[in-house]
């Protein structure tokens, strides 16, 4: 069975992960941020999903140990909202105030001809948001996979690693094909 | 996937060595409660006392039919009717931050008078997964206070058992099948009740009034399902705005409130989008409010925000 733990950085749907995880059959559970590595290692996780956080938490700052697990991980990790903003600022990317921030129902464009974590998953689909910060620019290394009308950078992907970043929400119920992204990550994770 | 009857299973036998003795449930007559109280009448059996408390915030005749349905489900159960104390408690109070803590405050001290008197000392709640995320705590910031989680006062005498903390509504809805409970669709009903359902300050008099709303916007919004003419929400009602406009009632001018027609379509209130009705349904909603509301109401509204940015109720 396929082992990925959810790290809580403080999100409304940090839970909804887990529920995900765990009814596409997932081993799962919800770990504090503050969680060591080692931990995490001793119970040979197989992917980690860095969640949303409390406000403004995206934007500066470290966010629990989120860093050390980007910088030893050799599973795949996905950053969703604020997990996605702190995976851009610490490889470099910018994270700022959103122009305009979205809240509920948005569409997403995919602007890649393929990718694992999106197969699947057509061009321009129905996504819901909840945010006030955004990455702005991207890190060295990554590369954009998909953006909305007021938000270039709503999905990206390391160009080596299976790291990857949304700032959309797959978890919840209402985006469109939210469960079928998680089950390609699953996949990812079960390579 | 989430298993209903693998998760009675493994409730009851937890519940078993988790309560020593007499306990009290919280018993409101929605899913969760219901379902709830269920569950551990089935682990202790005569051992669970029902409480219901009667706030003065709930719908129309929902005391009578929570009262039955405590006698449905075979409960040694409690009736309390401590109206006029929480419209004394919530006097003057406008904030619904405060609403919420004074009604949860309340509800905890009630139960611990029962339970002093009785010789209690467990406390059951239905409280579900969005009720503590949305409460907030640590890292997580504070949307609103579910009285049944941050409305809990520190000193609690009583030890909490809450059996269904990880279940969102869907998944309380399939244990509720299993368990054949005759609650399982209906549609989620805040323990705050109607209080949080008026903007401003909840006394009795606006009370009459979001209950009399509620109940012609809960009939047409059933009626117009079972005709086919929409589907079912997943929550409806009306709320009170104390925002008066003008109208006119028979060549002569009128002033008086508004209410918001709020209906919503999720799966686990952690995300809603409005629902469509359609605008014949409005309509006859719209014409019944005022028209049995005359002095009191005279505008409707439709609230056409999904959640987020919104939440479900409006405090």
């Amino acid at each position: 069975m396929v082992r990925i733990y959810v790290i809580d950085n403080g999100g409304q749907w940090t839970h909804r992960e887990w529920r995900t995880l765990r009814d596409l059959d997932v081993e799962t559970r919800i770990v504090p941020n503050t969680t060591a590595l080692k931990e995490l290692q001793k119970d040979h996780i197989h992917g980690l999903v860095l969640s949303g956080g409390a406000p403004r938490i995206g934007l500066k700052g470290s966010l629990g140990n989120c860093a050390e697990y980007l910088d030893a991980a050799e599973f795949p990790i996905l950053g969703i909202c604020a997990g996605h903003q702190f995976m851009a600022r610490h490889f470099g990317g910018k994270v700022q105030p959103s122009k305009t921030p979205e809240f509920g129902q948005i569409e997403l464009s995919l602007c890649i001809e393929e990718d694992s974590l999106f197969k699947g998953v057509p061009k321009k689909s129905i996504v819901w948001e909840s945010h006030n910060d955004e990455v702005t620019h991207l890190p060295k290394n990554f590369i954009t996979l998909g953006e909305s009308e007021n938000c270039k950078i709503q999905a990206m992907r390391h160009r080596d690693k299976h790291f990857y970043g949304l700032q959309f929400h797959p978890e919840v119920e209402h985006t469109q094909y939210g469960e079928h992204i998680f089950q390609n990550f699953i996949g990812l994770c079960e390579e | 996937m989430f298993h209903a009857e693998r998760f009675v299973e493994k409730s009851i036998s937890i519940l078993q060595s988790e309560i020593q003795g007499k306990a009290l449930i919280a018993f409101s007559g929605g899913v969760d409660s219901t379902v709830c109280a269920a569950l551990v009448n089935k682990a202790v059996g005569d051992q669970l006392i029902a409480v219901h408390v009667n706030t003065g915030y709930m719908r129309k005749d929902e005391p009578e039919q929570v009262k039955q349905l405590m006698r449905t489900l075979g409960l040694n159960y409690r009736y309390i009717n401590a109206s006029t104390e929480y419209y004394q408690a919530l006097t003057g109070v406008e904030d619904p931050e405060k609403k919420r803590k004074i009604i949860g405050e309340k509800f905890i001290r009630i139960f611990e008078s029962v339970g002093r008197k009785e010789d209690i000392h467990y406390l059951v709640q239905g409280t579900i997964a969005p009720d503590w995320i949305e409460s907030g705590g640590g890292l997580r910031d504070t949307i609103k206070s579910h009285h049944n989680v941050g409305g809990l006062p520190k000193d609690m005498k009583l030890t909490l058992v809450e059996p269904l903390r990880d279940l969102y509504k869907d998944e309380v809805r399939k244990v509720a099948r299993v368990l054949k409970i005759p609650v399982a669709e209906r549609q989620p009903f805040p323990g705050p009740g109607l209080a949080i359902r008026i903007i401003g300050e909840a006394t009795p008099e606006r009370t009459k009034v979001v209950r009399e709303a509620c109940d012609i916007v809960e009939k047409e919004i059933e009626h117009a399902a079972a005709k086919g003419l929409m589907e079912l929400p997943w929550q409806y009602f009306a709320v009170l705005i104390p925002i008066k406009t003008v109208g006119v009632h028979g060549d002569k001018r009128a002033y008086g409130n508004t209410i918001a027609i709020r209906a919503v379509q999720s799966v686990d209130a952690m995300t809603c989008h409005y629902s469509t009705v359609p605008h014949e349904v409005l309509d006859t909603i719209s014409t019944k409010i005022t028209n049995t509301l005359k002095k009191k109401v005279n505008r409707i509204v439709y609230d056409v925000t999904n959640k987020p940015p919104g939440t479900v109720e409006w405090e």
